[in-house]
């Protein structure tokens, strides 16, 4: 879909957009509704529009599969880590007291970061999902199996 | 009210369609309906977090499965009589419960009374934030959001672990395939 | 006859007809033969409909923060909802669907450039 040039360039308009969206749903969790599942969710989708236009290997080279790996299991634990700051700091895991100074400020930092491990894990866990499916789809045409589809249409 | 009668047809119209990508799409307008609802509601959070799952992420993954399999269902012959008994049983119970509960949104219920006063009191005065829902999510239940975050990667290692591996060409015996053609 | 009254009016008018916009689209979506009538159907309504509706609630607003967010769920609405009908126009295209009509002469997808 690359060369159709109208969805070229409302692509070209749209997906920093959704992205900046996404950051901004994100770090705004504490003010207005928001959060980690929702940022997550937004930037996914960013990406996936920019495969569903370009491809799915300029897709994977704009973030390798490496990349979506390692940062689904880096989410998950960047939030245990900072139960185990609280642990090792002195107080109970999960417990944001010892983080900073004053109460309110620990109780915030504490949250920005479990949000933010929380919205990196589900950004990559959708993408993955995703591209799972794309290249089944790709390697089934590829391996010349036929789909069950096109036996079943009837 | 309009709403919950869009809801009702549309979940009906879902359950019966037998064409997948129909059901697809009925599927999508379910979930902006339901976020609608919480939006009437004063939901915020759960509001975004429905129509940007349900009606954006869950429908591009549902097509992009339905790349993979037949386009519509296999018709399920008979009824299964004692299935359909239990069900109706059970339903009716749930329903005549449903009247036992007390009156919704009243300021006395006893969710209302425990832990309910304490957080939306002290919230600000303990973090400093004015989003209730953010500060218990990942505050006051910190370890439930833990958990989430790990059921939500169990479920990416399930899919690929599932999808990883290469499909091979499939034995398949050709009557049956004809077989189930006729009936289907 | 002050001039909130007029506003309040206007708003009001544009409110209303914007709805009646939206209805009708969706009973052409429903009663036309074809996908591409029903996508000339949906779309047009469903641009033009949004744009009354919101800009109706600008009216209402006044000049505040809230106008700007009205206004930037605007443009968004104007950027994506005629994409997404062409996109629906050359999938049909894409998986053979033939106008209707008694002079079509052959538009397949290969033929456009665009």
């Amino acid at each position: 879909m690359k060369d159709n040039s109208i969805l070229v360039i409302v692509a070209r308009f749209l997906i920093p957009l959704v992205m900046l969206f996404g950051l901004y749903v994100q770090f705004h969790g504490e003010y207005s509704p928001g959060g980690g599942f929702q940022a997550g969710v937004l930037f996914a989708a960013a990406w996936i529009l920019f495969v569903l236009i370009y491809g799915l290997e300029t897709g994977l080279r704009v973030i390798p599969l490496r990349v979506i790996y390692s940062l689904g299991c880096l989410g998950v634990l960047l939030y245990c880590a900072v139960g185990l700051m609280g642990v090792i700091l002195g107080g109970r895991f999960l417990d944001y007291q010892p983080l900073l100074a004053t109460p309110q400020a620990a109780q915030q930092a504490g949250i920005i970061l479990v949000e933010f491990g929380v919205g990196v894990t589900v950004a990559s866990v959708v993408m993955m999902i995703f591209l799972q499916f794309a290249r089944r789809r790709a390697q089934s045409q590829a391996a010349g199996l036929e789909l069950d589809q096109e036996q079943d249409r009837s | 009210m309009v709403l919950l009668v869009l809801l009702l047809v549309v979940g009906t119209a879902v359950v019966l369609t037998r064409d997948l990508l129909k059901a697809t799409m009925l599927f999508a307008i379910y979930s902006l309906t339901i976020a609608g609802l919480f939006v009437i509601l004063d939901a915020g959070d759960v509001a975004l977090t429905e129509a940007a799952v349900g009606a954006g992420i869950s429908t591009i993954l549902i097509l992009a499965t339905l790349a993979l399999v037949p386009a519509r269902e296999h018709r399920q012959r008979g009824h299964n009589r004692p299935a359909l008994l239990i069900v109706f049983v059970t339903g009716a119970a749930l329903v005549y419960a449903v009247s036992d509960l007390p009156e919704f949104g009243s300021a006395d219920n006893p969710v209302h009374q425990h832990v309910g006063p304490y957080f939306i009191e002290q919230t600000y005065p303990d973090m400093g934030i004015p989003n209730m829902v953010a500060a218990v999510l990942a505050s006051y239940r910190s370890i439930d959001t833990m958990g989430e975050a790990i059921v939500i990667l169990t479920a990416g290692i399930a899919v690929f672990a599932l999808l990883s591996v290469p499909p091979r060409r499939r034995q398949r015996a050709p009557d049956a395939k004809t077989r189930s053609r006729d009936e289907g | 006859m002050s001039i909130e009254l007029i506003i309040q009016v206007i708003a009001a008018l544009m409110l209303g007809i914007g709805g009646i916009f939206a209805i009708i689209g969706g009973i052409g979506l429903m009663r036309f033969p074809d996908v591409f009538t029903r996508l000339h159907a949906g779309s047009i309504t469903d641009t033009l409909a949004p744009l009354l509706i919101i800009g109706g609630l600008v009216l209402l607003v006044g000049f505040d923060l809230l106008t700007f967010k009205l206004l930037a769920i605007l443009f968004f609405l104007l950027f994506t909802t005629p994409v997404a009908s062409h996109a629906t126009a050359r999938a049909a295209l894409a998986a053979g669907v033939q106008p209707l009509g008694e002079d079509t002469r052959g538009t397949g997808a290969s033929t456009s450039k665009s």
